[in-house]
């Protein structure tokens, strides 16, 4: 069965922010794919078929517009997902050697699960925390930091023992599921959806 | 629009991009995303050039500079992309050649374009040709300074049977992305992933046939690679001729590329009022029949099999075989041919007096066309009628949805068509609601605001007197545009009478549109007015088996499932040995359309050349050369003997002058093709079988591995075990 199937209020209520033209349809991608991955854990191909025909958009549109995400899964991740920052600062602070480490202690490679289900690795871009580089970020809970070899076997033992040690950083910016985001610090920014407004007829003068 | 280059002015129509300002003034700058039928996007960021402009000051007037007196030029603080810069009043640009800022700056640029480009140019089909190389020799440091391994990917990823992808040479120029979702507005291919291991691929398990050929020709490096011509040759070992594709009544402009005798690809050529730069994949892929399994030399038959012979014997054969047979002689060519060639058929039949002379594939009767292909590409409304484009005349239907983005022709300039046209957006805005198609599923529905499924012959009548609300709204879709074009295909024409065009001009008059008819074959529209279709008592083409003897030029009824042989004596001239020609009692060895010079005629009407690529044909014979032949067999002597001796005959009967016909042809009412009736209805078919490309049949000469073991291995020898060295 198609995933949105039995979700016609939540389609309804996604659609409502957009306007109801092709291109506005078109917006309404990027919400439908973090429902499918939140719900599921990875976007499947036959999920982003149904997205591309729900957007009125061809899954190779789809398909462009998540993998430039890194934080959108085309293959299922272990229960830890481990993301490892690779660009500049990250790299010049050993992420390399970081990354080579974690993949032959874990002995898994991007796109696989270790075989006890536990781990996934993955390389991803500037996670915006340079000066305490090398970073690795766990799923979606937080960053650790200046990661040593010392530091990632300690987290890589913890992990086992399922017992992940708090983050040194919580993300920084979490988005709720009403659409307002909250700081680190645990303070509420922004509006929710349900406090929009619809535009005036003609434009916001 | 005064704008400055290098210190050289130059006067220039608002809108124009500085990249199109710097070329205009005779200047360069090397680009790669840009594309003259493209949106700009500024992607690839080679473009940059210093650019600046005057100010005016609070008093409304220019602020001078103090030292000159003149305006002073304030110029923006860094290079620009000059693509997507639009060129104003005033405006000063310096290129690398006047700014060591841009020069530093562009050799930076390709430092970066190279930093994960494999530089196989010694493999590379592009090589000699590539965009990337010329520009890099021209603009880069020469030299590199990066020692380490770079990014590796898939070489030989397939996007389809006929495009292979080498991941690691794309610059990510984006020109292919935007072309399917521009030009075919099919969203098929896009980036995946991100930054420096961003690729092209599409989600939809391949690329859809049609026009996806065309990015190989975009492509400005040796990414996207022709799977039919790939690895065949080096760009500098190919003979280029240009000339017209005639697999279809549009005409295109496709350059032949050839190698030692071998048609090895073809790529599309520019014709601005044509193709523009667009061809289909049937025109750029479909050529494998000239090079594969062709016949060289004359057959004859003798003691009931089909044997090879020289011109000699085969007129001597010719001539025992009509003799007898008088002037009941059916003369038939296909409509593909040239019209010089339509000329000496024309000329032979009326030496030998036979009435039994026809072109195929042809309409009983075609109306005129009023209106070109730049009309249709311009037009507010289109209505199609009963035509599948995809099979009868596929550039049209990329015309027509060009007419959907709004019919933008690029501007043309002192170094050619517009690189960068401002005007072109990522992603145009579509009108569909002003195309109605009326007739069976095509490829175009897609496109269409209106679709009315319907078929057969009176649709016209139909759409003239509307019984449906849809056929109405086609009809106020007419009825209500500015300049309107009505396009008419195979489902209407096949049942066309005298009748029919009066319909069709009382309709055309009344909504003030314009027609385009697109004839049954490449050049029927040429053919049809030389009085080539068959006279009083007369047999057409379709009751071949009724004639004495008949001489059929590169057509197979046999395939077809019509009779394949006449009476008495048939004579087949062909590139193949087709199932008429084994049936036949002599055949003549044909050449191709890409192997010819003449003259052949669009659905426009626009008068087109052919020119002659160097392929092998053995002693194949052109028309004009067999038919001199087939005169000597049947004791006449044709007035027709070569290409000037049909083109001073179509000068002195029609008074067409074809001698100096400029290299882009030249748009010229034909003559209104003449009526009889054809016993047949044409189904078009653009691919023919023998078009499709199958590797195992091009021969190379190189043995197969299967061609190896049989010659190699011992009868009864045990299967090689793999392993070893092996
Ligand atoms: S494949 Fe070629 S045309 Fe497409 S983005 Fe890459 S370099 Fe450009
Ligand atoms: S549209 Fe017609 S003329 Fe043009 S390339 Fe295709 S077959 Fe040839
Ligand atoms: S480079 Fe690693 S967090 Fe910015
Ligand atoms: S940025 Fe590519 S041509 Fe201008």
């Amino acid at each position: 069965m198609t995933y949105f199937a039995d979700k016609h209020p939540l389609l309804a209520d996604i659609f409502s922010r957009y306007p109801d033209s092709p291109q506005g349809r078109r917006s309404a991608l990027m919400p439908l794919l973090r429902e499918v991955q939140n719900a599921e854990g990875f976007v499947s191909e036959a999920r982003m078929r149904e997205i591309a025909d729900l957007c009125g958009t061809t899954a190779t549109e789809v398909r462009s517009v998540m993998s430039f995400y890194s934080t959108y899964h085309t293959l299922p991740t272990g229960r830890y997902h481990l993301q490892v920052c690779s660009t500049l600062m990250c790299a010049l602070a050993g992420s390399d050697e970081l990354w080579d480490h974690l993949v032959s202690v874990l002995d898994v490679q991007p796109g696989d699960v270790s075989a006890d289900g536990r781990f996934s690795v993955q390389k991803v871009e500037c996670l915006g925390s340079c000066g305490t580089a090398p970073v690795v970020q766990l799923g979606d809970e937080g960053y650790y930091e200046n990661v040593t070899r010392q530091k990632c076997d300690r987290l890589i033992a913890a992990l086992r023992q399922d017992a992940p040690p708090p983050p040194d950083n919580p993300v920084p910016v979490t988005v709720r599921e009403d659409g307002r985001q909250m700081t680190a610090a645990g303070e509420r920014v922004g509006a929710s959806i349900h406090d929009r407004k619809p535009l005036p007829a003609g434009g916001d003068r | 629009m005064k704008v400055t280059i290098d210190g050289i002015p130059v006067d220039l129509p608002a809108g124009t991009s500085a990249l199109d300002a710097v070329f205009h003034a005779g200047r360069d700058v090397p680009y790669f995303c840009a594309h003259p039928y493209l949106s700009p996007v500024g992607a690839c960021r080679m473009c940059l050039v210093e650019a600046g402009t005057p100010r005016k000051g609070k008093d409304g007037a220019f602020e001078l500079d103090e030292a000159t007196g003149q305006p002073k030029i304030f110029w923006m603080p860094k290079p620009m992309a000059s693509c997507t810069l639009q060129a104003t009043e005033g405006m000063h640009i310096r290129t690398a050649k006047t700014s060591d800022v841009v020069a530093k700056a562009q050799a930076g640029m390709m430092e970066f374009t190279l930093l994960n480009h494999p530089l196989d140019c010694p493999t590379c089909d592009k090589g000699g040709a590539c965009e990337l190389q010329d520009r890099a020799f021209e603009y880069g440091y020469g030299a590199s300074r990066y020692g380490f391994d770079r990014r590796h990917a898939d070489k030989h990823y397939a996007l389809s049977d006929f495009i292979i992808l080498d991941q690691e040479r794309c610059i990510h120029c984006k020109r292919c992305v935007r072309y399917f979702e521009e030009v075919p507005g099919q969203e098929v291919l896009d980036f995946i992933e991100r930054g420096g291991h961003t690729f092209i691929d599409t989600e939809e398990g391949g690329l859809p046939v049609g026009f996806q050929g065309n990015i190989a020709d975009i492509c400005p490096v040796g990414a996207l690679l022709d799977n039919v011509a790939r690895f065949r040759g080096r760009n500098w070992e190919y003979d280029h001729t240009p000339t017209t594709c005639t697999l279809c009544p549009v005409g295109c402009s496709i350059t032949v590329d050839a190698r030692n005798g071998r048609l090895e690809r073809v790529v599309a050529g520019e014709h601005r009022d044509v193709n523009e730069v667009w061809i289909c994949d049937a025109g750029r892929f479909g050529h494998v029949f000239a090079t594969e399994e062709r016949l060289t030399v004359p057959l004859v038959r003798v003691g009931g099999e089909l044997r090879e012979a020289t011109w000699d014997q085969a007129i001597e054969a010719m001539r025992q075989g009509f003799s007898g047979h008088g002037s009941n002689v059916g003369l038939y060519l296909s409509a593909d041919s040239t019209l010089e060639e339509g000329a000496a058929l024309v000329a032979l039949a009326e030496a030998v007096g036979t009435p039994s002379r026809d072109h195929w594939p042809r309409y009983p009767h075609t109306p005129m066309s009023t209106a070109t292909l730049t009309d249709v590409a311009t037009a507010d409304a289109l209505v199609v009628l009963g035509a599948d484009l995809g099979e009868e005349a596929p550039v049209v239907e990329l015309r027509i949805l060009e007419a959907l983005r709004g019919g933008l022709l690029p501007a043309e300039f002192a170094h050619g068509t517009a690189i960068a046209d401002l005007r072109l957006t990522e992603r145009p805005a579509r009108t569909p609601e002003k195309l109605a198609v009326i007739g069976r599923e095509s490829r175009l529905w897609r496109h269409a605001g209106l679709r009315v499924p319907a078929e057969g012959p009176d649709l016209l009548a139909r759409l003239a007197r509307p019984d449906t609300p849809d056929l109405q709204a086609a009809l106020r879709l007419l009825e209500e545009a500015e300049k309107p074009v009505l396009i008419l295909g195979a489902d209407v024409l096949n049942g066309a009478d005298t009748a029919f065009s009066a319909a069709l001009s009382g309709l055309a008059g009344r909504v003030g549109a314009k027609v385009l008819v697109i004839p049954a074959g490449p050049n029927s529209r040429g053919l049809g007015g030389l009085n080539l279709v068959p006279g009083a008592g007369g047999l057409p083409y379709g009751r071949l088996g009724e004639v004495g003897a008949a001489f059929l030029s590169r057509l197979d009824p046999a395939a077809q499932g019509l009779p394949g042989r006449a009476r008495g004596f048939t004579v087949v001239h062909d590139t193949h040995l087709t199932a008429t020609a084994q049936g036949a009692d002599v055949v003549l060895p044909a050449v191709t359309n890409y192997e010819k010079r003449g003259t052949t005629v669009n659905l426009e009407g626009r008068l087109l050349p052919l020119a002659q690529a160097p392929l092998r044909a053995g002693e194949g014979a052109d028309l004009i050369r067999a038919l001199v032949a087939v005169a000597e067999a049947l004791g006449v002597r044709s007035p027709v003997r070569g290409l000037r001796g049909a083109q001073a005959w179509l000068e002195a009967r029609y008074g067409l002058r074809l001698a100096e016909l400029p290299a882009g042809g030249r748009l010229q009412p034909p003559r209104p093709p003449q009526d009889a009736a054809t016993g047949l209805a044409h189904a078009p078919q653009l691919w023919k079988p023998r078009m499709l490309p199958r590797p195992e049949r091009r021969g190379s000469g190189v043995p197969g591995r299967e061609a190896r073991a049989e010659r190699w291995e011992l009868p009864l020898a045990p299967a090689p075990q793999p392993g070893g060295d092996d």
